[in-house]
């Protein structure tokens, strides 16, 4: 398959900071491209350098064969983007709304195809403060869709949307997939990476820390199941570091989850602790392997520290 | 969009259309009658022609009544003066015996009372020459002319024109602009093809059109429901409504440029606001003001154009007698401009 954007060795550095250390990665054309990792780890600002919003410090990007530094507008011309925000602006109804973006592209819109498309046909002469925050996430999609583009980038699109809102935005999304779009976008649910990504970037502390098919990501041989207990009293997860098999160890709310490569050898240990200790554990569980558990096995904290 | 943003609206449109009202009301002056409280004692057939007398002035407000209702009504501030005419004020067998009228008046109407009293001497003298038997020797003729005076409408109306360029910049542009970068709005625009500076000048161009259909409609309500008039050319008020909107557009990125959020920008905009609305020329002239305060006064932006607008429409003066006028908007304009474009952003900036 063809590399439609080629990200190679990009910085960013902001004063105090650096967002984007040395990164480099491709997307495939037709793939659902997922950018993994917890909020301030760059993901936000590796999109806007592709999407040619922030200029690079160092570094290339080739999207759809034009370099984003020298060919930017025709770049813009050719993707679709939808940013963290979702503001537009205010005293035009949504139609109006895209019939002006189709302006800034110069091009026509068939703005009731594109509203029927995100199910907001019934909405065509509402405002945009009018509508719930799913609606404005499909709104927000299909002001990115009027230049009928190759790749579309989502920057978070599920983030503060309620379970219902979420999966009805993942449909929507694979749907646009299934056209031919390629679609970029960054997330920090691990859910929303699975079921939607075919490959996966993970990011940390501006560094790339992984990336492959979420497949192999899954049956990584560094994978480790997932040990997850109360203790009564409660105790800090660095109590249970030193166990063996143990390879990274969190705690949130009283409840600790370890990540371990050999369950069979940690949960021996753990019991024998428990015995010793002055302690009980509770609510004991073993748990398939899932991104979450890379995430900790990869960067030693949990991916919404 | 931009009718439909209610609060630009109301503060560039709504608010100078509401202070021509209140003032054009209040200079108009026409329909305010002075309130004259008359209490009379049995007439004489004299004394009844006097009262006939008083009576016609047009502008006079007679109320008859006992001296205790017209007493009370002067206690509740409805009368400027009340005469109390004594019985058979003018005898008709002429005497030599003096009489007077009792005038009490309003001392928060105290104009008025002094302008019914020297009235009612006037009639007073009349009546002293015909008991005297005697004809007037020296005399005043008096003859209108059809002057060019200055109603408070005609002086305000520039000033208001002025005024709502001046609000303009800052509930349409200012406002709007910031809230535009605060919410990420600048930030979407920038994903499509659109270059930022083809996105300023379609906003630069919309608000340049609605300023001069703004001032439009101020000179049309002014001249047709304020009766004020305008004896200059519209066409070089409608080039100074075009140079100062352009310099206050300026006025309005510069602003938004240096308000870092939404919530900064009535503080700033206060800032310069409130000085240009009663140092500016707008409400009242530069000329009344103190020394020192008339030179500041004299540089500011709004000052340039409610001087030249005044000049056009009051006096019907042509470009080379504002031609300083123009000399001082271009140079605002330029420095607002240019301010504007060293400020304004299209992005966040943070902390």
């Amino acid at each position: 398959m063809k590399d439609i954007i080629e990200i190679r060795n990009v910085t960013k550095n902001y004063p105090n900071m650096t967002a984007v250390q040395d990164v480099s990665f491709s997307v495939q054309e037709g793939e659902v491209f997922g950018i993994l990792g917890p909020n301030g780890a760059g993901k936000t600002t590796t999109l806007e350098m592709v999407e040619g919003l922030k200029p690079i410090d160092a570094g290339s990007i080739i999207v759809d064969g034009l370099s984003i530094t020298s060919h930017n507008q025709e770049v813009k011309s050719r993707i679709g983007v939808q940013l963290q925000s979702s503001a537009f602006f205010d005293g035009l109804t949504l139609v109006e709304l895209l019939e002006m973006f189709g302006a800034m592209y110069g091009r026509e819109v068939d703005a009731p195809a594109l509203l029927a498309k995100v199910q907001l046909t019934e909405k065509s002469d509402s405002m945009v403060k009018e509508l719930s925050g799913g609606q404005k996430q499909r709104f927000s999609i299909a002001t990115a869709l009027v230049n009928d583009p190759k790749i579309l980038f989502l920057d978070e699109p599920t983030t503060g949307l309620d379970p219902q809102a979420r999966r009805n935005l993942w449909d929507l999304i694979s749907e646009i997939n299934r056209t031919g779009t390629t679609i970029v976008l960054t997330t920090h649910y691990m859910d929303e990476a699975e079921v939607l990504c075919d490959r996966i970037a993970i990011m940390d502390h501006a560094n790339l820390v992984a990336l492959d098919t979420t497949e192999n990501l899954l049956k990584d041989s560094r994978l480790v199941s997932g040990i997850q207990f109360r203790t009564e009293p409660a105790l800090t997860a660095d109590a249970f570091k030193q166990l063996p098999g143990v390879r990274g160890a969190s705690g949130e709310d009283g409840l600790i989850h370890l990540a371990s490569g050999t369950v069979e050898e940690t949960l021996p240990a753990l019991f024998e602790l428990a015995r010793t200790g002055d302690y009980t554990i509770l609510d004991l569980q073993v748990k398939q392997p899932t991104l979450e558990d890379l995430f900790l096995t990869l960067t030693g904290h949990a991916l919404r520290d | 969009m931009f009718a439909r943003n209610r609060q630009a609206l109301f503060f560039s449109l709504f608010m100078p259309l509401v202070l021509m009202s209140v003032f054009g009301l209040i200079g108009s002056g026409d329909n305010l009658k002075i309130s004259v409280g008359l209490v009379q004692g049995l007439p004489t057939q004299s004394t009844q022609q006097f009262i006939d007398q008083i009576k016609a002035v047009p502008f006079f407000e007679i109320h008859e009544g006992s001296i205790n209702e017209e007493l009370a009504a002067l206690d509740n501030g409805d009368r400027a003066v009340v005469l109390n005419v004594p019985d058979a004020f003018i005898p008709d067998v002429p005497t030599s015996e003096k009489r007077t009228i009792q005038a009490y008046t309003n001392v928060g109407q105290a104009q008025q009372a002094e302008a019914v009293i020297s009235g009612l001497q006037q009639l007073l003298n009349d009546a002293n020459l015909a008991a005297a038997h005697a004809q007037p020797i020296f005399g005043i003729e008096s003859q209108t002319v059809d002057a060019n005076n200055l109603k408070t409408i005609d002086f305000l109306l520039p000033g208001l024109v002025a005024l709502s360029l001046m609000q303009l910049s800052i509930f349409s542009v200012a406002n709007v602009f910031t809230d535009y970068r605060e919410k990420g709005i600048l930030k979407r625009i920038m994903a499509t093809p659109m270059r930022p500076y083809q996105f300023i000048m379609a906003n630069v161009i919309t608000r340049l059109i609605i300023s001069v259909i703004q001032a439009a409609v101020l000179v049309f309500i002014g001249v047709h429901v304020f009766n004020a008039v305008v004896v200059g050319s519209y066409s070089l008020v409608g080039l100074e409504v075009i140079l100062g909107a352009v310099m206050f557009l300026g006025l309005g990125f510069t602003i938004s440029g240096l308000a870092k959020t939404r919530d900064s920008v009535p503080a700033l905009s206060n800032l310069v606001v409130f000085p240009m609305m009663f140092f500016g020329g707008v409400f009242f002239p530069i000329t009344a003001m103190p020394g020192w305060l008339k030179i500041i006064a004299s540089f500011l932006p709004i000052s340039y154009l409610s001087d030249a607008l005044r000049q056009v429409m009051t006096e019907g003066a042509g470009f080379a007698a504002i031609r300083w006028d123009f000399v001082g908007m271009a140079v605002w304009a330029v420095i607002l401009v240019g301010l504007a474009t060293l400020t304004f952003s299209f992005e966040n900036r943070k902390g």
